[in-house]
């Protein structure tokens, strides 16, 4: 059975778009993530909208409205929190995560059918996709899209030199809230496809490796959308083949794409810096 | 509500003994997690033992083996990752957690009972700790205090002031990598009775809502240690009383770490006063 | 019959990648004497101390300290930071901060003894603090944290005293504290060696200086090596005025 056989199940086909639409959006966005460095914040953001997604199953409202609107009352919560004087940025997060998802947890236990659902929550069940999350998907990632476009040179600024961007007028807490709901939009998306504890993988790998291959930023987005496509579908392409889990394994995809351009990127890889050790001049004698 | 009477039944006094420990050695290793702002690393190690634990399951082997393992594994690549600083440590270590938890997850999805399973490994199941438990938890404390005991003004003087800890002839690595061990024994112990993913409140939140109550390390540990354990017993109980009374089963695991939390907000909300009175 | 100069320095070169940082440094420093180096930002002072303390490796030429490599000699040398890079949150006293002096000296597995207190409680009076021996070290004002951290090195009792640019943002009263501990530390028989941008405090505190810009520009007694020729090789042209008796001013 060849691999483009698999595609002609319907299932198949909405896992496949849903690989294409997610990995682009959590590629685009993983450049902003570590611009402002919130690798450990977006992995925060994934456990505590756990809640929120067991109060919307609960209430029998939508699982990613309640994910989101929880996830925006973390945003908050965290930069409340450490904002305070002895409670420093990181633990401030470490505290909130666990908190929320114990509560999650709690929430969830108190009712029937705690392994299943938990299960898909927290690592993907992609080839479970329907329409309407589709849907979901690529409206969310339009207007995601949208904002980053429109915002770019504010962003960028802001991640860059905040001071500097408060001189010239602008709004930096509105910009930095917005940049948090968008990465806290692109998490909850990610939930079907890879599941929260991973969705930071995908998120953070595809742009830490297109940073290893370009300087440009609006190239790195672009790069780092396409890896991010490319290791969902490739992910999502073995694990139907081997019948293992797709969230895993299109993780698995992204990082192996990292690990070999840690190594063999021109400029930055591990090889291209030994040889310009190597390669280097003596010093010069003294004078 | 009784915060007393669950712990008449055996299996209640097993986890009554299992979360003290715990909750006062993680108290105890968390205050130097929090005071070198690596709470980030230590929720990376409760991902990695994933796959450790998994591979030693479906081994079958003992799943404490299995984490152990991949614990010391992640401490060294932890350690030798920290002095690359490349692509950004935070991104490299995000990779590299959930690279391991992937590998472990596809494992065990090739196997039946996937979601039973994984359920157990991520959340724990305190109420099912036994005397082999009990008598690996407590070893394990034993040597953890110990080395902390030992190394504690080295590993002080490394926190606040690397540059001059290496000055001074310490290897911060080595004692990095110290610290890191300390770190993954921790998540080892803890990983039958709360699980990975509810480990790292024990480790940070306590000494977190610590810090808020004092200003000396001596202090802050005690207080550590003090609240971690009193987080096992109230959570516990709590869990049990709910359960028997109204019928709900609520995870014990979870209701320590909210309890913990609720600690932590309790001290965040008491600590101005504390400091205005010192003043005086 | 002079004695072994506590530091030798013989073409020492430092390389990060291709570029070299800091290249063909040449001196020595005996017990009791003080040297400044002088120049402007970028000009790899810090490497250089920090290839002295061993913490960063020689591309070529040597360094001895006490007649021994860097890394050998370490309990001997002492190194004061700037203060500012510390965290000011961090809950420990300045009498801890003190303490982590003596560390060296109390080895592993141990704990400080009495003595060891004594000698903390001392050094910190001799930078003016006594009394502020349990207040929080990041509560305390920049120019009384600088002087926390030379009591610090002033407890480890070393032969080579290392100072990053001791005096940045510290107040005059402190100046003057440092000044004259170090002036103490110095008639004890310790060599000083301190990375400074302030030539009139050279002036006070250091008999001989060491210009630097990337490379060794001069390395001799203040008086014939502080002059406006070496300083304007040193700075590139920029104009610059020294405090204290004199004024030279060098324009481009």
């Amino acid at each position: 059975m060849s691999l483009l056989d698999v595609f002609g199940d319907g299932f198949a086909r909405r896992a496949l778009l849903e690989a294409v639409m997610v990995g682009g959006l959590c590629g685009a966005v993983g450049v902003h993530v570590l611009l402002r460095r919130l690798p450990f914040f977006t992995m925060a953001l994934g456990h505590a909208t756990f809640p929120g997604v067991v109060l919307a199953a609960l209430a029998g409202i939508s699982l990613f409205a309640g994910a989101a609107a929880f996830g925006a009352v973390v945003v908050v919560v965290v930069a409340l929190l450490g904002a305070r004087e002895r409670v420093d940025d990181t633990s401030a997060v470490g505290v909130t995560l666990s908190g929320a998802f114990a509560l999650g947890v709690l929430l969830l236990s108190a009712q029937a059918g705690f392994s299943r659902d938990l299960t898909a929550y927290l690592v993907g069940s992609i080839i479970t996709v329907g329409p309407g999350d589709l849907v979901t998907t690529a409206v969310v990632g339009a207007v995601v899209l949208a904002v980053l476009a429109a915002l770019h040179k504010e962003l960028v600024l802001g991640a860059f030199d905040r001071g500097g961007l408060a001189a010239l007028g602008y709004p930096v807490l509105a910009l930095d809230v917005v940049l948090l709901l968008v990465i806290e939009a692109t998490v909850v998306t990610s939930i079907p496809a890879v599941g929260t504890i991973l969705a930071v993988a995908l998120i953070v790998a595809p742009a830490a490796t297109a940073r290893l291959w370009t300087e440009r930023l609006r190239a790195t987005m672009a790069l780092a959308a396409a890896l991010g496509a490319t290791s969902g579908v490739v992910g999502l392409l073995i694990s139907l083949q081997w019948r293992v889990a797709a969230g895993a394994t299109i993780v698995l995809v992204a990082a192996a794409l990292f690990a070999v351009s840690l190594v063999v990127a021109p400029r930055h890889g591990l090889l291209a810096r030994a040889r310009t050790i190597s390669a280097a001049p003596g010093p010069t004698p003294a004078g | 509500m009784n915060l007393f009477d669950p712990f008449t039944l055996p299996y209640m006094q097993r986890a009554l003994l299992e979360v003290l420990v715990l909750g006062a050695l993680a108290g105890a290793v968390g205050v130097l997690v929090v005071l070198r702002r690596l709470a980030f690393v230590g929720d990376a190690l409760t991902h990695t033992v994933f796959p450790g634990i998994v591979i030693a399951h479906l081994l079958g082997r003992s799943v404490v083996a299995g984490a152990l393992a991949f614990g010391v594994l992640t401490a060294v690549l932890l350690t030798v990752l920290g002095s690359h600083r490349r692509v950004g440590d935070d991104a490299a270590l995000a990779i590299l957690l959930t690279s391991f938890f992937s590998v472990g997850v596809v494992l065990i999805s090739r196997t039946r009972g996937f979601t039973a399973d994984l359920t157990v490994f991520l959340f724990g199941r305190v109420l099912a700790v036994d005397r082999a438990d009990l008598a690996q938890t407590l070893a394990v404390a034993v040597v953890a205090t110990l080395v902390l005991a030992l190394l504690h003004k080295e590993l002080v003087l490394r926190a606040f002031d690397p540059e001059a800890a290496a000055a001074m002839g310490y290897r911060t690595r080595a004692l990095d990598l110290v610290l890191n061990l300390l770190i993954a024994l921790v998540v080892v112990a803890a990983v039958e009775a709360v699980g990975t993913v509810l480990v790292i409140a024990l480790i940070v939140v306590p000494a977190a809502a610590a810090r808020l109550l004092t200003d000396r390390v001596a202090a802050m540990t005690a207080v550590a240690c003090l609240l971690g354990a009193a987080g096992g017993w109230l959570g516990l109980a709590v869990s049990f009383e709910v359960s028997v009374d109204h019928d709900l089963r609520l995870a014990a695991g979870a209701t320590i770490v909210v309890v913990l939390v609720g600690l932590f907000l309790v001290a965040a909300a008491v600590a101005p006063l504390r400091r205005r009175m010192a003043a005086r | 019959m002079e004695p072994d100069p506590v530091l030798v320095l013989r073409r020492a070169t430092v390389a990060y990648e291709r570029e070299p940082v800091v290249e063909g440094v040449d001196g020595e420093v005996s017990a009791g004497q003080s040297v400044a180096l002088i120049g402007p930002n970028g000009a790899g002072k810090s490497t250089l101390i920090r290839a002295v303390l061993g913490l960063v490796p020689l591309t070529s030429g040597t360094i001895e300290v006490l007649g021994r490599p860097p890394q050998a000699a370490r309990r001997q040398v002492a190194y004061v930071p700037q203060a500012d890079t510390l965290d000011p949150e961090f809950p420990v006293s300045a009498l801890q901060v003190v303490l982590m002096g003596r560390y060296p000296r109390v080895g592993w597995l141990r704990r400080p003894g009495g003595a060891d207190r004594q000698a903390a409680q001392r050094a910190l009076a001799e930078v003016g603090l006594a009394e502020r021996a349990s207040t929080r070290f990041g509560t305390l004002s920049g120019g009384q944290r600088q002087r926390v951290l030379l009591a610090r090195a002033i407890a480890q009792e070393p032969r080579l005293l290392l100072l990053d640019e001791p005096f940045n943002g510290v107040d005059a009263l402190s100046q003057d504290l440092l000044l004259a501990a170090l002036g103490r530390l110095r008639a004890a028989g310790a060599a000083v060696v301190m990375a400074t941008h302030d030539l009139g405090l050279a002036h006070l505190a250091c008999d001989e200086v060491c210009l630097l810009n990337r490379h060794q520009i001069g390395f001799g007694p203040i008086g014939t090596t502080l002059t406006p020729e070496l300083l304007r090789a040193t700075y590139g042209g920029q104009a610059l005025q020294l405090r204290g008796d004199g004024v030279i001013v060098a324009r481009p």
